[in-house]
């Protein structure tokens, strides 16, 4: 097999490989605890090798090819954890193929990595930390207004039993595809499940608010119905009158602020 | 191999909460400490670690702790309150903050194994009831401010540990990368284990007992907390989507919420 502008001439999926049942389990139990060593300097390095450790077992060892595995995968590496393994699947692929090829050849596997982390990162953080989540959170919002605990522990057991399912065929995708996952990235369906995903948590946004404006309290406390609304205008506003989103804590302590201020001045 | 036994137990751990609750319930006994602080350990480890299920999302880890304690309704006040305020919140990386999860078990521990009750303003319920949720609600928010210096220590430790792996680099021995790794991984439970016990004895012992000498305005003050925060929350959420991008979206939905609430429900 011969490398031509980065891209491998032979048809890897025309092989048909797969990675052994034993194996695959090992990899993906271990992908869960990706960000488990998380660090400011090198982020997911750690994970990222120990998640790769079974693999290289697997394979004839040697002392300084090892040393030399180690040393490639000690750099600096930060992806979205839930499209995680794609790269990892696609990184295995990659190694084997090195592995065939001798370790003369140019190795692609350093910026297959760093590029396609960012790529996923980025795709991985718009889907879920600013689509899934503020859809799934408002939904189970809705929920317990209503007080239903027993669904909102359904509805994140579903995401999780999702997710965990994604994960498990990201990882033999990954390794279907190899550097063709190139291709996957640019699959317009990603981006319409970010669209509708965010257009599902500004819906299930507005049915909160409407649900908290249309029940008024009464509770005897002086300007009690328009506090809902003083909360809104407020969190709307504040981060343009700041420059800067607080944090969910800074929030709080606002109102804290807030509400004493108008306990002690009402 | 211990991911897996951590899953599993994470998994039975979910699986017989209810069960546990049944013994343990309205109990301020050190088996129901131990099996909240534990609870405490692993949405630790869900939260960032391992498996990110979102079994940690606050409103989640309200609803847990609530069935475990027998006082579901206590868990989805709290949990929805804290959920609201930190749903603007991007917990990705190095932009991530606090660390509600762990406060919002601790609270409802101690709250209903000191045998208090809790209420939503929304739920005719008594003023003095809303007053301590918005009390405890504070009290979650300053611990999960707390809370965000400690990750950030451990952080700090994490980079001292994958620093010690460059031994590797140079003698080949994996099992140091692996036991790097599962001695990160058993911080961050340790962690949620034991500041759930500290928390959970913090909110027993002293923060529900201090509600008591408030005085009238400032139990006024918090009463009015729970009335001002979904808003908040919602308002801060409102700006992360872009109004000009969804304000169609959102009246949708805030329409349809008030028609539903009006003609159907």
């Amino acid at each position: 097999m011969s490398i031509d502008n980065g891209k491998f001439s032979g048809d890897a999926r025309a092989k048909g490989k797969a990675l052994s049942g034993r194996l695959r389990w090992t990899i993906f139990l271990r992908s869960l605890s990706l960000q488990a060593s998380w660090n400011g300097q090198r982020m997911q390095n750690l994970g990222l090798l120990t998640v790769m450790l079974p693999w290289v077992r697997s394979q004839p060892r040697e002392l300084n090819s090892d040393r030399v595995f180690c040393r490639r995968y000690y750099e600096f590496f930060n992806t979205n954890p839930y499209l995680a393994n794609y790269l990892i699947g696609g990184l295995i692929r990659l190694e084997e193929e090195r592995v065939d090829r001798g370790t003369d050849a140019p190795d692609p596997t350093g910026s297959f990595r760093d590029s396609l982390g960012r790529a996923f990162a980025s795709l991985g953080d718009q889907l879920f930390w600013l689509g899934i989540r503020p859809a799934l959170v408002m939904g189970t919002c809705l929920l317990a207004l209503e007080g239903q605990a027993g669904a909102i522990l359904a509805v994140v057991g579903i995401f999780a039993a999702l997710q965990l399912g994604l994960r498990w065929r990201s990882l033999g995708r990954g390794y279907e595809l190899g550097m063709d996952i190139v291709d996957l990235l640019g699959n317009p369906r990603w981006h319409r499940a970010i669209l509708f995903a965010r257009v599902s948590g500004a819906v299930a946004t507005g049915l909160v608010a409407g649900w908290y404006l249309y029940h008024p309290t009464d509770m005897g406390l002086a300007g009690e119905r328009t506090l809902p609304w003083i909360g809104l205008c407020v969190g709307w506003t504040m981060p343009a009158l700041l420059r800067k989103r607080l944090p969910g804590e800074g929030l709080l302590v606002l109102a804290a602020f807030l509400v004493l201020v108008m306990a002690f001045a009402i | 191999m211990s991911v897996l036994s951590g899953s599993m137990v994470v998994v039975s751990a979910v699986s017989y909460a209810p069960f546990i609750a049944t013994t343990v319930a309205g109990e301020a006994s050190w088996p129901s400490l131990f099996f909240l602080s534990l609870l405490g350990g692993f949405l630790a480890l869900d939260d960032t670690a391992l498996a990110q299920t979102w079994f940690s999302q606050p409103l989640a880890a309200g609803a847990l702790a609530g069935i475990f304690c027998g006082d579901p309704a206590a868990g989805l006040a709290v949990g929805l309150l804290v959920q609201l305020v930190k749903v603007g919140d991007l917990p990705v990386g190095q932009s991530f903050t606090g660390e509600p999860a762990v406060p919002v078990v601790a609270a409802i521990g101690g709250v209903v194994l000191g045998g208090h009750r809790l209420a939503l303003p929304f739920q005719n319920a008594s003023l003095d009831s809303v007053a301590l949720t918005g009390w405890v609600v504070l009290g979650v928010g300053l611990l999960s401010a707390v809370g965000h210096w400690i990750v950030q220590a451990e952080r700090r430790a994490h980079v001292l540990w994958m620093l010690q792996g460059h031994l590797t680099l140079r003698d080949g021995a994996l099992g140091r990368i692996e036991r790097l790794h599962f001695r990160c991984l058993a911080s961050t439970f340790l962690r949620g284990f034991i500041f759930c016990s500290l928390f959970l004895l913090l909110f027993l012992r002293l923060w529900v007992p201090a509600f008591e000498y408030l005085p009238v305005r400032a139990r006024d003050a918090m009463a009015m907390l729970p009335l001002i925060l979904p808003g908040l929350g919602i308002g801060a959420l409102v700006d992360r989507f872009g109004l000009g991008n969804c304000w169609h979206w959102l009246t949708g939905g805030a329409v349809l919420s008030f028609a539903l609430s009006r003609f159907l429900l």
